[in-house]
């Protein structure tokens, strides 16, 4: 009986964040049964695949043990660049979503260049181009909103087969990386840094490499999410993006990444923005006065990655007592 | 241009007339960012009319960092301006802020966002309220209208930054109209943070929620866009007149909505009436100057008006999106 509880006490530990969101959509499904129509839950991963796209990519940054604070930056920066070449060259919009994401990456690149070659701590480079890169947006704008033509908008509004096309793009992108963390040598090689980065060094890997590279994906994927978004709104204001990398780690934490690397897969960035999401919306379907809405989701934020880290220290338990080490599943 | 031209004219006149010792001044004007037109368009105004003054003008962008705003007006004091004109980043900060300028007998100008202890400080402000709550009761009495005598409706209303005086006195503005009609209203409230992608998720939840929307008051109207982004796919987006119309209203008075109400989209606006607050905050800073005093401390209230579907044809150059809008602003 008590192995059967500490089996099943281990079983929703492991499964926390999936646990956590099972929990919310009952609970709320109680409260207001609209919540689990499907609109509804569309809409849920809809409005998920903003914050999860980009936690799709930092992911990959965590699990290097760095940090990517110019995630929001990037999420404005990006699209208002493919913005201003959609509108002075005339491309179209998937032309302008090409610019998009690799702005994104070059953006990516420049932390990646600070980070690789000049050793910088990853808070730190990101921290100043947070300001960098949103400091240049708001001087080509001028602090203005920048509007989008009506083709961005239709693109934004459009769907695949009666799926909403931001639904689409996330499920691409959180194919692309769970393929490339999963199924190719680069993935593997992001688990073995993030473990031990000297080991992997010292096995061979080329470890600047695949640090710059998990920057530029990271960035590739903000500016993803940004396009996507504004496509949604029609319109980039000045503050758009701003205070969002706390709301990707979040969902990256959620979903299993640690700080200190190693650990982390696509599976959960998309779970753990589904999570956060999922909670924010259930309070507006239950009405949930709108000053203690922030105080509950800070609850459930804290619940979920509580529970996480408890099933982190269980587990770290249980590697001290186990000859052969325990792979995480 | 032509208000504002106006404007530097009018103040022009009047300083040259009562003060022709005066001298140039050094005014630091400290805004917390320029994110939507309103902000863009009073920045504009302040600006161009202290330049045209023949005062200086050190522009400071705090970049919705309240310690940054903080540190940039202690710079500002300490390079010895002689006046400070500050758009805070919340009602909290400004008193410090205040507090610090005075100390240092600088005179200090609060343009359009209160503090939250108003004693303190020129402050130049819209009755959001009584605006907010005028505009709401034009919707309102739409949205009844066309209803049957004993049917309870669902009103929407998008609140800003709680953190935000100015967000907090739109929603009580709201509630003061929805109060008038009892048990007529069910109140259907959504948190935007001010922040586009915040309002479009949690008011495509709400609408999921209430597919049966009757009537909508957003608290800006920089969320007119997020707005037409999540009725307009579910059909919901119609002209005033058309089968399904949803009888809408913001607060602000910007370009875009000009633009809406024009094409029948929006019933109504509560304006601001920037020109006024403008050349109120200048005349203030500049008189508080030229007499020499520190700490003047004073509450000038603009009371705005509503411009609606019905009275746009007269009222329509008063609203400063519309003079924006006439000089082709959507269009750079």
């Amino acid at each position: 009986m008590k192995l059967r509880l500490r089996r099943l006490t281990d079983l929703v530990l492991n499964h926390s964040s999936l646990v956590f969101l099972a929990c919310i959509l009952i609970y709320y499904g109680l409260q207001a049964p609209a919540f689990l129509s499907v609109e509804s839950l569309g809409n849920i991963v809809k409005q998920s695949s903003f914050i999860g796209v980009a936690a799709l990519g930092t992911t990959l940054v965590l699990m290097t043990a760095g940090i990517d604070l110019s995630v929001g930056a990037v999420m404005f920066l990006a699209p208002l660049v493919a913005g201003m070449a959609m509108k002075h060259l005339g491309i179209p919009v998937p032309a302008g979503f090409l610019v998009s994401v690799l702005t994104g990456a070059l953006l990516g690149a420049i932390n990646a260049l600070f980070i690789v070659k000049l050793r910088v701590v990853p808070f730190i480079v990101t921290l100043a181009t947070m300001f960098l890169f949103r400091g240049f947006g708001i001087w080509l704008t001028s602090s203005t909103q920048f509007d989008f033509s009506e083709d961005m908008r239709r693109f934004g509004l459009s769907s695949l087969f009666g799926i909403p096309t931001p639904i689409v793009i996330f499920a691409l992108v959180a194919v692309l990386i769970y393929v490339l963390l999963n199924h190719t040598q680069f993935g593997r090689q992001i688990y073995a840094l993030g473990n031990d980065r000297e080991a992997a060094r010292k096995a061979g890997l080329k470890t600047a490499r695949i640090e710059a590279a998990v920057y530029v994906i990271s960035g590739a994927c903000a500016a993803i999410s940004g396009f996507v978004m504004i496509a949604q709104i029609g319109r980039l204001d000045a503050g758009f993006g701003e205070g969002r990398e706390f709301d990707v780690i979040a969902a990256a934490i959620l979903g299993g990444a640690s700080f200190f690397g190693g650990v982390g897969t696509a599976f959960g960035a998309v779970l753990g923005a589904i999570l956060i999401q999922a909670a924010k919306l259930g309070l507006v379907f239950t009405g949930v006065n709108l000053y203690l809405q922030p105080v509950v989701l800070g609850m459930i934020i804290f619940l979920a990655v509580f529970a996480d880290a408890v099933r982190t220290r269980r587990l770290t338990n249980k590697l001290k007592r186990t000859i052969r080490p325990l792979t995480r599943s | 241009m032509m208000k504002i031209a106006t404007l530097a004219a009018t103040l022009l006149l009047t300083t040259a007339a009562g003060a022709t010792t005066a001298q140039a001044a050094n005014i630091c004007f400290s805004f917390q960012d320029l994110e939507t037109e309103f902000w863009v368009a009073g920045h504009k105004a302040i600006t161009t009319t202290l330049t045209e003054m023949g005062h200086n003008v050190l522009e400071r962008n705090a970049n919705e960092d309240v310690n940054k705003q903080l540190e940039q007006i202690k710079d500002c004091i300490a390079q010895g301006v002689d006046g400070v004109i500050m758009i805070p980043q919340d009602g909290e900060s400004a008193n410090t802020i205040i507090r610090e300028s005075q100390n240092s007998d600088v005179p200090i100008v609060v343009f359009n966002r209160p503090p939250a202890d108003t004693g303190q400080g020129v402050i130049v402000v819209a009755d959001n309220a009584g605006i907010a709550e005028d505009a709401t009761d034009f919707v309102l009495q739409q949205a009844l209208e066309g209803a049957a005598d004993d049917a309870k409706l669902n009103a929407v209303v998008i609140v800003g930054d709680l953190g935000d005086s100015n967000a907090i006195a739109r929603k009580q503005g709201f509630e003061a109209a929805v109060a008038k009609y009892p048990d007529r209203f069910n109140v259907i409230e959504v948190a935007s943070e001010w922040d586009a992608a915040t309002a479009l998720a949690n008011l495509e939840a709400a609408v999921t929620a209430n597919p049966q929307i009757d009537v909508m008051f957003t608290s800006s109207d920089f969320l007119f866009p997020t707005i037409r982004s999540v009725l307009e796919p579910r059909g919901m987006w119609k002209k005033i007149g058309e089968e399904g119309h949803i009888p809408l209203a913001g607060l602000d008075g910007d370009a875009t909505a000009c633009q809406l109400i024009k094409d029948g989209f929006v019933d109504a606006t509560g304006v601001q009436d920037l020109y006024f607050e403008a050349e109120a905050s200048v005349n203030a800073i500049v008189q508080a100057v030229e007499a020499g005093e520190t700490d003047p401390n004073e509450i000038i209230f603009d009371p705005g008006f509503t411009l609606t579907s019905a009275n746009i044809g007269e009222r329509e150059m008063d609203m400063w999106g519309c003079v924006l809008l006439s000089e082709g602003f959507l269009n750079n």
